[in-house]
């Protein structure tokens, strides 16, 4: 299948709850613990990030999605954190530790400090959207205080993004069936093509968003699934506060090593 | 029985920055009855419609919904009485299944989720869709979105029934469905259409819209058959000449 087709599928189904009986408030709060015990480690001590990973690859194997699936995801933002941190090994030279004889400088530390970190929040938060349901925990982030503002574009982003790469779908067909397999045009007809592609999503997402003010949209998406805290979620979430606030709270490599 | 109608009373409409596409438009559709709206493509039918449950608001002029002027504050209580399926049953559905698709509307209202779950089924049932509602919009035919569509409105349970060509791109087992599906709908039904079959098997009235003005508002029997008809032609399919509007 293409890789727009691809792309719609996945996006599509990002929409829905995974066939998992957590509740997206709990998958938030997991999450954001996490995000708060990776992000606090201090940047020279990568080892103690190390044992957090447990969390993304113990969730994405319980909810089915695969660990390798959301590895696989997360390398989509390495260029932005290498960006970040790739300076890190220049300006900061200071010798931290020697393996073999070979000294290995703080810059060079915190540059994979920063990179595993980077890596393990997105996975969290891969595993979050592809579990709870994009709407779900958009309702759970409205539930927590999140402005309603933020909330509101963060579900048209999403919904305009598949209304984009619709178009986009239709588009590619239309230039397959008569393009005799040329697949290189200029530059220019490229630019002219993604323009045609903004005006278009343009005005069908005009025409989705008339069709759900004509059902009584208000500003927020309905919810999916109700909402309530089963013991199952209650379950879920204590267990893995507790396991992360342990790992993040008590040095393991210490005790270990 | 409510007294869901709908009036137009001189509406006037111009796109901004464009010229004037509806031109005093005036009508009255009591409950229950069930009216085709005619014309070629340009004329209007579609922007009309758009004015009935406020997503387009007149120039100038009136429209009335049961007794309810339709204005931004009425917008909710009008939307709720006016069900409204579009041209493209694609646009109606953007949920991840058709099941929260017809879900939709009946969440938005406020509905218990007891209550939200009898009317999908009821919905899902009515179109002939029953068992469907797990399935994403994308694995339906042409015929079922059409269906799904209808049934994200008709789980609104509304008074009015307004439709924009509903009977476009679907085969000839497809538009039979969904006429024995609109012939299920007993209160009012407005149907913009270029299928002049549809119209004289679904509706006993019709108007006529010419350039935004009404050119013919008469029973559809009359306009199909009439010898002086201004819309006979659209009842014929080859070689029609242009439609010409009935001098006032």
């Amino acid at each position: 299948m293409p890789k727009l087709e691809n792309a719609l599928i996945s996006l599509n189904s990002l929409s829905r709850p995974a066939a998992g009986k957590v509740s997206a408030p709990a998958l938030l709060v997991v999450t954001l613990v996490y995000l708060v015990a990776v992000l606090s480690v201090p940047l020279y001590a990568p080892q103690r990030i190390v044992w957090l990973a447990v969390y993304p690859v113990v969730q994405s194997e319980m909810s089915g999605i695969g660990f390798a699936r959301v590895f696989g995801k997360s390398l989509w933002v390495l260029p932005l954190i290498l960006l970040i941190g790739i300076f890190n090994p220049f300006i900061d030279t200071q010798t931290a530790f020697t393996i073999g004889g070979v000294a290995v400088s703080r810059g060079w530390v915190s540059f994979f400090s920063i990179m595993l970190r980077g890596l393990l929040a997105v996975q969290a938060v891969v595993i979050l959207t592809m579990t709870a349901g994009f709407y779900d925990m958009c309702h759970a982030m409205r539930r927590f205080g999140c402005p309603k503002v933020l909330v509101t574009q963060l579900q048209f982003t999403y919904r305009y993004m598949v209304v984009v790469v619709e178009e986009a779908v239709g588009m590619d067909r239309a230039r397959k069936a008569r393009g005799f397999g040329r697949n290189s045009y200029p530059l220019r007809m490229w630019g002219r093509m993604v323009g045609q592609l903004l005006v278009r999503s343009y005005e069908r997402a005009t025409r989705i968003y008339r069709a759900m003010l004509s059902r009584g949209f208000d500003g927020t998406m309905p919810l999916s699934r109700p909402q309530h805290m089963s013991g199952l979620s209650w379950v879920f979430m204590l267990i893995w506060v507790a396991v992360m606030l342990a790992l993040r709270l008590i040095n393991i490599s210490q005790l270990i090593f | 029985m409510s007294h869901h109608y709908i009036q137009f009373k001189d509406v006037r409409y111009a796109y901004p920055r464009g010229s004037e596409v509806l031109h005093g438009i005036n009508f009255r559709i009591t409950h229950g009855e069930h009216v085709a709206l005619l014309g070629l493509n340009g004329s209007g039918k579609s922007t009309l419609l758009l004015q009935i449950n406020g997503l387009l608001m007149p120039t100038s002029g009136q429209v009335i919904i049961g007794d309810i002027p339709v204005t931004r504050k009425t917008l909710r209580i009008v939307r709720q009485t006016v069900g409204m399926v579009f041209q493209n049953s694609d646009d109606m559905l953007f949920m991840p299944t058709i099941g929260e698709d017809i879900a939709f509307g009946p969440r938005n209202m406020g509905l218990p989720d007891e209550e939200v779950t009898r009317r999908v089924n009821g919905a899902l049932d009515a179109v002939g869709l029953t068992g469907l509602g797990d399935r994403p919009a994308f694995t339906l035919s042409g015929g079922q979105r059409r269906a799904a569509a209808i049934a994200s409105v008709l789980s609104m349970e509304p008074n009015i029934l307004v439709l924009d060509e509903p009977s476009a791109n679907l085969d000839a087992r497809a538009r039979r469905q969904l006429i024995d599906i609109l012939k299920q709908f007993h209160h009012t039904i407005l149907l913009a259409t270029h299928d002049t079959d549809m119209a004289l098997e679904l509706c006993p009235r019709s108007i006529v819209l010419y350039s935004g003005k009404i050119a013919a508002d008469a029973p559809t029997a009359a306009l199909a058959l009439g010898e002086d008809s201004p819309a006979r032609n659209l009842f014929r399919t080859p070689a029609a000449p242009a439609l010409t509007p009935t001098p006032n």
